[in-house]
């Protein structure tokens, strides 16, 4: 286990409404090694996207711990969290999330902004700005860096918020169905992506998907049952 | 940074943000505007209201004022540059042509301008009273610098065996008296007798000997000028008796008129001390600016309640920067979650949205403060051109009695507009941000 990158340990997450009180995750033990690539199954309502959420610190377990690089971050304050998800972890989801209002271009840079202030980002905004140029034409879309959103097709979506994270270097990408919502050839396309980066950068790739065939193509395969992982 | 970056994009890409700019816009504008030409039009009768008072006067001086006497302890001051004595009284003038027998019009008919015979006959001694206000300038004519009087070198000199009186331009005119007819000038005063007092009047014949104008039409229609001695003499013919150089108001030049107010201070207690000093009932030095505080005051209330007026404007334009922001942060909930994921904090988010609305409106403030500024200057020549074009008069220039429009940019005023505006703005978008910052960014998140 020294190069598990992410973990859960025991978590549970509960959701109240009113007075009942739902469990989804029931005691989820999982890691996420270093360059790994696992793909997380399991019927809708399973909880697959609370369980990312929760690693991706976006949420927080109601019970049992979370870990990056082997030390203890889910009772980190709010702003440490925002800074370790920003400079340490990717996300892509199931429906892009790309700003309406910026080119693809702007999109990926908005990625670089975030833990920058003004002159701080001013003053790398040159090396920042190739970057974001190189990682679209490194996902295909070295020609359309000026197109807004609305002007891309779902599988040219789903390639700049790849490029989006993997502006900060993360060492971890969390997708929740990065493929939900692209027909089969397409989604084949943004796998190889994916499988193409997460290998040539050693990240490890945490996959949320229903497709038992593209799970297949991941090192492993675990599942959400109960509020639990199955293998 | 990405907070400037958003704020900047969403402010160009989004129409409904331009609605928040234009708003704000026009509240600015308005402000600026309206309130500068206020300024203008006060500065416009400060100016007119100091050269016809002089900077300071001593007044209601009681019948047994002697001006030499005054003049030299008022000349103790270091501050006097220039001292004359005056008669002012009431009275009614009317050309005596074709229709000397004509009846003044009913009291409502004098509106402000229309030609009406009652007047405030100004008994004054030129030579110095040329000295103390804007006399000497009114009497010349502006294109070519010519008096207009019979008698340039002292336009209230007798012309044959008649005295003079010099009208206002405008009256000569709507009375269709010219140089050198004979008009009638009458006056009043209060004589004791046994049941008790009973009002006098009367009758001088004078020659309009030459025509003044000063920048203030209500001011030439009101007022005639005469000499001091003949207005005395016709004064003083019956049993009232008064000193050969008696005057009941007495105007000052200060050499700074900026120390009027502390002038004045020591110019009363040198009259007080004198002996012999003339001691009636509320005599008083006063400032050029406390003899007219009730005409800018006038104004100055009036500007105070345009003001507010107006800022209900910006009010309404904060409601719109409020809505603007609202809906933006209700329809930003998926962005918002993105920005979290990406590592945006709280605070970030909630600048996000706070540095939005300040965009909004210091885009607004700034276009606001540009267009009025360019707008109260451009506005006579504006003004000129519709009427010329249209025949429309927006700012109808002589109902307030001035030449052009007048402005007067303010920079505390504009800067006061602009901060209240960029304020208010940062204001009404705290709310909306507070709630863009309590946002859950798992919820949006969420492939539903
Ligand atoms: N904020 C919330 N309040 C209450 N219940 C919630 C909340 N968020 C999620 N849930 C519930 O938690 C359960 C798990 O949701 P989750 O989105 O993690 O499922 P999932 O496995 O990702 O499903 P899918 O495959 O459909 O995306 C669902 O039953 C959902 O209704
Ligand atoms: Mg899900």
């Amino acid at each position: 286990m020294t190069d598990t990158l992410l973990a859960a340990e025991g978590v549970t997450k509960e959701y109240s409404i009113g007075s009942r009180t739902i469990a989804v995750l029931r005691g989820v033990d999982f890691a996420l090694a270093r360059g790994e690539t696992v793909a997380l199954l399991g019927s809708s309502g399973a909880g697959k996207s609370t369980l990312l959420h929760v690693l991706g610190l976006l949420d927080s377990p109601t019970a049992g711990r979370v870990a990056f690089e082997g030390r203890r971050v889910d009772d980190l304050r709010i702003d440490e969290r925002a800074r370790l998800r920003h400079a340490r972890i990717g996300f892509v989801f199931q429906f892009y999330h790309l700003i309406p209002e910026l080119t693809a271009y702007d999109n990926v840079r908005l990625g670089s902004m975030m833990d920058r202030g003004l002159f701080a980002w001013l003053r790398t905004r040159r090396a920042l700005s190739a970057r974001s140029k190189d990682l679209l034409e490194r996902v295909g879309l070295g020609e359309r860096t000026s197109h807004r959103p609305a002007e891309l097709s779902g599988g040219e979506r789903q390639r700049v918020a790849i490029a989006r994270a993997l502006i900060a270097e993360p060492a971890a990408i969390l997708a929740d169905e990065p493929t939900g919502n692209l027909d089969s050839k397409t989604a084949a396309d943004v796998l190889d992506l994916l499988f193409g980066v997460s290998r040539e950068r050693g990240l490890a790739l945490l996959l949320v998907t229903h497709d038992e065939a593209l799970a297949k193509r991941c090192d492993r395969v675990v599942r959400l049952h109960d509020g639990r992982i199955v293998d | 940074m990405y907070r400037w970056f958003l704020a900047l994009r969403w402010l160009v890409t989004r129409p409904i943000n331009l609605l928040g700019v234009l708003a704000v816009t026009v509240g600015v504008w308005a402000l600026i505007v309206v309130v500068s030409i206020f300024s203008g039009y006060l500065t416009e009768i400060g100016r007119h209201l100091q050269s016809s008072t002089s900077d300071a006067t001593v007044v209601r001086l009681p019948d047994d004022a002697r001006f030499a006497r005054i003049e030299e302890v008022l000349r103790r001051d270091p501050n006097v540059a220039a001292v004359a004595p005056r008669i002012v009284w009431q009275g009614l003038v009317h050309p005596l042509g074709d229709d000397a027998g004509k009846a003044p019009p009913p009291a409502g008919m004098a509106e402000l301008g229309a030609p009406t015979p009652f007047v405030a006959i100004l008994g004054v001694d030129f030579e110095k009273e040329r000295d103390v206000s804007g006399l000497d300038a009114w009497v010349k004519d502006v294109a070519d610098g010519s008096v207009r009087a019979s008698d340039p070198a002292n336009p209230l000199a007798q012309v044959g065996d008649l005295p003079a009186v010099m009208l206002g331009r405008q009256r000569m005119q709507d009375d269709g008296a010219r140089r050198g007819e004979r008009v009638k000038v009458t006056t009043g005063r209060l004589v004791a007798d046994r049941s008790g007092e009973r009002l006098d009047f009367d009758d001088g014949e004078y020659v309009a000997a030459g025509a003044f104008e000063s920048s203030f039409a209500a001011f030439d229609a009101f007022n005639v000028f005469v000499d001091i001695a003949t207005l005395r003499a016709q004064l003083r013919s019956g049993e009232r008796r008064v000193p050969d150089d008696w005057c009941n108001e007495i105007a000052i030049r200060l050499h700074d008129p900026r120390d009027a107010e502390a002038t004045v201070a020591r110019l009363t207690r040198l009259l007080d001390a004198i002996d012999d000093a003339p001691r009636g009932p509320g005599l008083l030095v006063r400032t050029w600016a406390e003899a007219n505080k009730a005409q800018i005051g006038n104004v100055e209330h009036q500007r105070s309640l345009m003001k507010l007026v107006l800022f209900v404007i910006m009010v309404v334009a904060a409601f719109q920067v409020y809505s603007t922001m609202s809906m933006t942060v209700t329809e930003k909930q998926h962005d918002i979650g993105i920005l979290t994921a990406l590592g945006a904090r709280r605070a970030g988010v909630l600048s996000l949205f706070l540095t939005s609305g300040i965009a909004i409106a210091t885009v607004g403030a700034v276009l606001g403060v540009g267009l009025g500024c360019l707008s109260a200057i451009g506005l006579d020549d504006f003004n000129t051109a519709m009427r010329a074009v249209f025949d429309v008069d927006l700012f109808p220039v002589r109902v307030y009695n001035l030449k052009r429009v007048p402005y007067e940019l303010d920079p505390t005023w504009i800067g006061q507009v602009a901060g209240v505006a960029i304020a208010l703005g940062a204001l009404v978008a705290a709310v909306p941000a507070w709630r863009a910052s309590r946002h859950d960014p798992a919820v949006s998140l969420r492939n539903d």
